[in-house]
């Protein structure tokens, strides 16, 4: 028995199904909250802090992926500071690594550079870290770039909760976290990797790619990992 | 032995109570890792080898802190039928002299002795040591402990941790029995919900509630878990509590663990606290033994047992949820809550956390019930909080109080105030993720709610007390700094956000931040604290929120002026002493140029910084004393009084008109530009002398007859002698600055005369007006104002004094006013309404009255001044003063009492503060700030009206010489600058070289100190009181300075 609830996004009524989460309900909805951690048929862990909402009777902001919706609530998806921190977060994600758009592979394609764009990102005002990163070519087939990652997580999420490998963690802490693959050893010769590839669909910027495509040519194929999960889960 | 019953139960605390209270002596040392960091197992050792060589008998125990850092290591004895006695600072010399004085029933040495303990409640008991030791002090009387309420650290300090006997000889573990026995865990909820007993973690939800949750929640596999992961620098409480007394943690989470359903526990500890955990195995091993932990916990049908965990020391594991995902063998990171812990816990089942200080409170409360508890704190807070009072305060330790104690008790009342008598700036509390609260506002009730309102947090209870040598700047860096290498780096605001508002930080501290990044640095921290995930980040830029908040000016100096106060910052200041003097002189300089022996490139040195050397040589209030890093070895580096001696050897020697010629050399062409610097007092003076440097034509205005204000007219000759003013004035005229005597701005000739004459205006003329006592009886015929008896003392006036003079006040007028009135014979008395240090005048000068026969009574606030029949003063009622509670300048409010004394004087001198001339401000136009002095911008000294500039007293209000020329200085540079369209100064300053190595070792010479004309002469004349070092002294002075102007050294 599914209990169903009523909440109010921006002011209008939704009927929804208790457990749902507010990020699911707007979406469902044609409501919009971005988010960059978060991935259909992922579990939510609510790291990038870009869908934070306003909820009647909360007082701090919370993330709109891991918050469930309840009867009666009220959710504001945009204010002027909402907007304001969103704005510091895809430019605090800009300064920490090199994201150097012109010559990056998912150029057109990257949901950083997308959301920037539509977040009227046009310059950071903070310091840039420019840190030396190192790129992991061992993969025959994949490659991973340190520079455009954003610890999103989706690829760990995907490796772990869909393919079961276990390939990829987030070591270190801080500033310092980075993305490994098993234990520390270069991609190419993780024994767990089946190269099934997933984690580079699931990637949001250019830091996953297929080998062999030049500036602008890596689109993704998201839906491929979502799908997965609802097909499983339907049967 | 298994407790099963009551009888076995009543055995162990029979057995217990044997050990607290023998048959014999007992002698106990504080071992805590604070005790045996300060010597105590040193101690404990020669107790032992003593008493086993000896064959005495006393009963020796290592017990836990009884919170007293400050006087570690402290040591317990007790001789039957008297009252526990603390020692303090016991050293194992001490041994013997102890244990002589327990052997003869005396008392040890007097040095040693802190306080006695007649009796104490332990809550769950009560021990009675016996009567005795008239005159030793009781615990509460001890400032430190006055005020105390040991709830949670009841038996830290008197029991031995090592031993469960003696935690059950005083009540201990008989709130779990009787629960057990009552059968009844909803009624033990109700008495904890009852009780408004909040988690002692920071987050102050209520404990009782959070139990309930628990206890609500289905299934048999549930978890409590004890936070023990205390990882606040400056903050050890927990530390202490498992350290003293691990068994009151065990009994708090047993009882738990049957209120709730759960049947297992879990403490998580860090490793680096290895005491810590070790005695809380111990604890956890003989609490099995004993029956309290296990599948039948004192006979009565109860299964809960105890682990212990420890963690790895990320500052992130005190999140709940992070230390779940450390116990679950994750990374420790947090996760979004929902679900809660309550719901969702340790291995997915219903978990609840609680703070290791709030399970010492569970037995108290299941003990004394929920009434005695609320009765303790404030009504929102109940009961008390240890706070780890820490930093720059005089008497460190843990802490006890009811919660809504305001923060002025905790730093003046237990810790006694700044450490050296220095004034408190702020505190901060709550560890890294607190805020720093200013000193005016210390009268905040210390609570959840109020500290919240300020933008601080209770946190962990980390109170860590700052003076004026901490950058508020730097400390919100520091502060940040440890929190963005603790963020776990989950999500973006916390990882990203702290490393990029540290480098801003870093900007700031090294002066190359601009305004702009002050809203940016705001913005990003408001974003940190209101998106991050857990509360790590959403704590951390508290610190910077805070300082931002209230000590926004200090990060505006480090932007605009490229000056940190504190001295701290190395990148803005040459050295401390450079730092703390008003006139920025390069004090390592000139002490190494006369240390070469070249007087006239450091006569150079000294008179480009500063153009009245001898006079500030002899009068100034010489802050870099304060800041002297020597001060750490032995006593600071006599700066002052070497530039003295450097400036007499040339301005009264014949080297004057090579100097003259030298410092003219230093001129920059002629610029065309004139300006008018109203008032010859030494901001005047300075401006003008720089002006004149810079190459502009400088005309000073003042309607004296000669130049020198203050130090002229007011400072007395004994003092300052006139003709070494003369000199320097000689040297200020010489560079061309021309001077209009007699001239009165205002009556004579208008500021708009001189705005039309002038390209720029400086006004300083300084504060002459003496501030008025409402007394009744100040119309009578002896009652002077202190500066215009001074003044008439200074040109030798016919001055009507007395026979005998009172002089009511305290600072350095009042001090020169009663010398004064000794050297023209009369009988002298200073009153003075608050006690001896905290009176502003300098202490040599004071000491130098005293010694010249003047009496300085303090404690006294004038009532009255009588006269007799024909108006003229007879005598002076005071009432006696008794120090009150602390007031905002950190000093103790003086409150009257019944009593009044009557001093017979015929003279009474007013010495209580001089003021600006309201008239003179009010007819200027210009903008005044709300005490009647001129408001000029804190950075350029522009006044409201353009190329208008004031500096000085009049801005400030009374101040003294060298902050008032410091000023002087400033302006002349802004000045330049405005008129000039460049930074000219660097310019004026001639480069020197020499010798920029390092002491290898510290000279081992003590600080040279001046010869004084003995007090019985010197009263009898006006010859100046100190001799002035001799060249050999001051040669030698120079060699004990410890070159921290030099950074870095290549050998």
């Amino acid at each position: 028995m599914v209990e169903k609830v009523k909440v109010r996004i921006d002011g209008e009524v939704i009927a929804a199904t208790a457990g749902q989460t507010i990020l699911e309900v707007a979406r469902a909805n044609s409501k919009y909250i971005p988010a960059l951690c978060h991935m259909e048929g992922l579990s939510a862990t609510g790291a990038c802090r870009l869908c934070v909402v306003e909820v009647s009777g909360v007082a701090k902001l919370v993330p709109a992926c891991t918050t469930p919706v309840a009867e009666g609530q009220s959710v504001v998806t945009s204010t002027p500071q909402i907007e304001s921190y969103r704005k510091i977060a895809l430019e605090l994600l800009f300064a920490e690594r090199n994201h150097v758009c012109a010559v990056c592979v998912s150029s057109g394609h990257c949901e950083l550079q997308a959301l920037a764009q539509e977040h009227g990102v046009t310059h950071v005002r903070y310091p840039y870290s420019c840190p030396r990163l190192p790129v992991d070519t061992t993969h025959p087939r994949y490659v991973l770039d340190h520079n455009r990652c954003i610890l999103c997580g989706r690829c760990v999420r995907t490796c772990a909760e869909i393919e079961g490998a276990h390939v990829w963690e987030v070591a270190g802490r801080g500033i310092g976290s980075r993305l490994v693959s098993e234990l520390q050893r270069p991609w190419g010769e993780a024994t767990t990797c089946t190269s099934c590839g997933k984690c580079v669909q699931a990637c949001p910027t250019g830091a996953m790619a297929e080998k062999g495509w030049a500036v602008e040519e890596m689109t993704k194929h998201k839906t491929v990992v979502s799908r997965l999960t609802s097909m499983r889960e339907g049967s | 032995m298994k407790i099963q019953d009551l009888a076995a139960f009543a055995a162990a605390r029979e057995a217990g109570l044997a050990k607290l209270l023998p048959s014999r002596p007992r002698i106990a040392v504080g071992m805590g890792t604070c005790g045996a960091g300060n010597g105590a197992e040193a101690v404990y050792h020669a107790f032992r080898d003593e008493i086993d060589t000896n064959g005495l008998d006393i009963s020796l125990a290592p017990v836990g802190c009884f919170g007293f850092c400050a006087e570690e290591p402290l040591v317990n004895v007790w001789l039957p039928g008297r009252p526990l006695l603390v020692l303090r600072r016991v050293q194992p010399n001490h041994v013997g002299a102890i244990l002589d004085a327990v052997a003869h029933g005396s008392l040890p040495p007097a040095e040693t002795i802190l306080c006695k303990i007649e009796e104490w409640d332990h809550l769950t008991g009560h021990l009675k040591y016996g009567a005795g030791y008239p005159d030793v002090p009781s615990w509460g009387q001890v400032p430190f402990f006055h005020g105390q309420v040991k709830i949670v650290l009841r038996n830290c300090g008197l029991i031995n941790p090592d031993d469960i006997e003696e935690y059950i000889g005083v009540g201990g573990y008989q709130a779990l029995y009787k629960v057990l026995i009552d059968q009844n865990p909803a009624a033990v909820l109700e008495q904890m919900k009852a009780s408004k007993l909040r988690g002692r973690g920071g987050a102050g939800f209520l404990t009782g509630n959070k139990w309930e949750f628990l206890a609500k929640a289905a299934g048999p596999k549930k978890f409590l878990i004890c936070n023990a992961d205390e990882g606040d620098p400056g903050a050890y409480m927990n530390r202490n509590e498992i350290e003293s007394d691990p068994h009151s943690l065990i009994e708090g989470m047993v009882i738990a663990g049957y209120v709730t359903g759960a049947p297992r526990g879990i403490v998580y500890v860090r490793a680096e606290y290895p005491l810590a955990v070790l005695r809380l195995e111990q604890a956890i091993e003989q609490a099995r033994a004993y029956g309290i932990l296990g599948d039948n916990v004192l006979g009565r049908g109860l299964a809960f047992d105890l682990d212990m965990v420890e963690g790895a020391g990320a500052f992130v594991c005190g999140e709940e949820t992070a230390l779940i995902a450390s116990l679950e063998g994750k990374a420790g990171r947090p996760r979004t809550r929902p679900p809660f812990p309550a719901q969702k816990g340790l291995n997915g089942k219903p978990t609840n956390i609680n703070n290791v200080e709030t399970w010492y409170n569970v037995a108290p409360i299941v003990a004394k019930g929920p009434a005695w508890f609320t009765e303790t704190g404030s009504p929102k807070s109940s009961g008390t909080k240890v706070f780890s009072l820490v930093g720059k305060v005089r008497n460190t330790g843990l802490v006890e109080m009811p919660l809504g104690t305001p923060l002025a008790t905790f730093i003046y009342d237990i810790g006694e105030g700044g450490t050296n008598g220095r004034d408190i700036k702020a505190v901060q509390t709550g560890g890294p993720s607190g805020g720093c609260i200013p000193a005016d506002m210390f009268d905040t009730p210390v609570d959840y709610e109020t500290l919240a309102q300020l933008g601080s947090i209770m946190g962990s209870g980390g109170m860590v007390v700052m003076d004026a040598d901490n950058c508020m700047v730097d400390v919100a860096r520091y502060f940040i700094e440890f929190t963005h290498s603790e963020s776990c780096g989950k999500c973006v605001p916390c990882r990203v956000g702290l490393d990029k508002a540290l480098r801003m930080l870093n900007r700031f501290t090294e002066g190359t931040a601009s305004l702009d990044d002050l809203g940016l640095l705001d913005e990003l921290c408001r974003m940190v604290r209101d998106t991050s995930l857990c509360a790590l980040g959403g704590s951390a830029p508290n610190p910077v929120l805070t300082s931002l908040r209230h000590f926004r000016h200090e990060f505006e100096d480090h932007i605009v002026a490229k000056r940190c106060r504190a001295g701290v910052c190395q990148e803005l200041a040459l050295s401390p002493c450079e730092n703390s003097c008003p006139l920025h002189m390069n004090i390592p300089r000139f002490l190494q140029l006369y240390n070469e022996g070249r007087l006239e490139d450091a006569f150079l040195s000294v008179v480009m910084d500063n153009p009245l050397p001898a006079s500030t040589g002899r009068v100034c209030q010489h802050p870099c004393d304060d800041r002297c890093r020597r001060a750490g070895i032995d006593e600071p580096v006599n700066m002052r009084d070497v530039h003295r001696l450097i400036a007499d050897e040339i301005l009264l020697g014949d080297k004057f008109e090579p100097m003259v010629a030298r410092v003219r050399e230093q001129r920059l062409e002629p610029t065309g530009r004139e300006i008018a610097v109203v008032g010859a007092g030494p901001t005047g003076l300075a401006c003008a002398y720089y002006l004149a440097l810079f190459g502009h034509s400088v005309v000073v205005y003042d309607s004296r007859p000669a130049a020198g204000g203050m130090l002229r007219y007011a400072l007395p000759e004994y003092r300052l002698p006139k003709h070494v003013l003369d000199r320097e004035v000689e040297l200020i005229e010489r560079m061309g600055v021309r001077f209009m005597f007699n001239t009165s701005v205002g009556a004579d000739i208008s500021l708009n005369d001189l705005a039309r004459q002038y390209d720029a205006v400086f006004m300083a003329i300084g504060t002459w007006k003496e501030t008025w006592v409402y007394l009744p009886g100040t119309e009578l015929t002896g009652v002077l104002p202190a500066l215009p008896f001074l003044e008439a003392a200074s040109r030798k006036d016919e001055v009507p004094v007395g026979r005998k003079v009172v002089v009511i006040g305290g600072g350095n007028a009042a001090i020169d006013s009663a010398r004064t009135a000794r050297r023209l014979g009369a009988e002298v008395t200073v009153v003075y309404r608050r006690e001896r240090k905290d009176m502003p005048a300098i202490p040599e000068e004071v000491e130098a009255a005293e010694a010249e026969g003047v009496r300085v009574a303090y404690l006294l606030s004038p009532h009255r001044i009588v006269g007799d029949r024909n108006g003229q003063v007879r005598a002076l009622e005071a009432v006696v003063t008794r120090p009150g509670e602390f007031d905002t300048s950190g000093r103790r409010r003086p409150v009257p009492t019944d009593e009044v004394i009557r001093l017979e004087c015929d003279t009474v001198v007013l010495a209580v503060g001089e003021g600006v001339d309201p008239d003179f401000c009010r007819a200027s136009g210009l903008t005044l700030n709300e005490d009647g002095t001129i408001m000029a911008d804190r950075y350029t000294l522009e006044t409201s009206r353009e190329r208008f500039y004031a500096g000085g007293d009049l801005v400030t209000g009374a101040s003294n010489v060298s902050n008032a020329m410091g000023l002087g200085k400033k302006a002349a540079r802004e000045m330049d600058q405005r008129l000039m369209g460049q930074r000219r100064f660097p310019q004026l300053l001639p480069a020197f070289s020499y010798a920029m190595e390092p002491p290898e070792s510290p000279a081992e010479i003590g600080r040279h100190v001046p010869p004084e004309a003995p007090a019985g002469e010197r009263v009898m004349s006006c010859a100046e009181v100190s001799l002035g070092l001799t060249p050999a002294a001051a040669h030698a002075e120079t060699s004990r300075c410890l070159r921290c102007d030099i950074r870095s050294t290549e050998r």
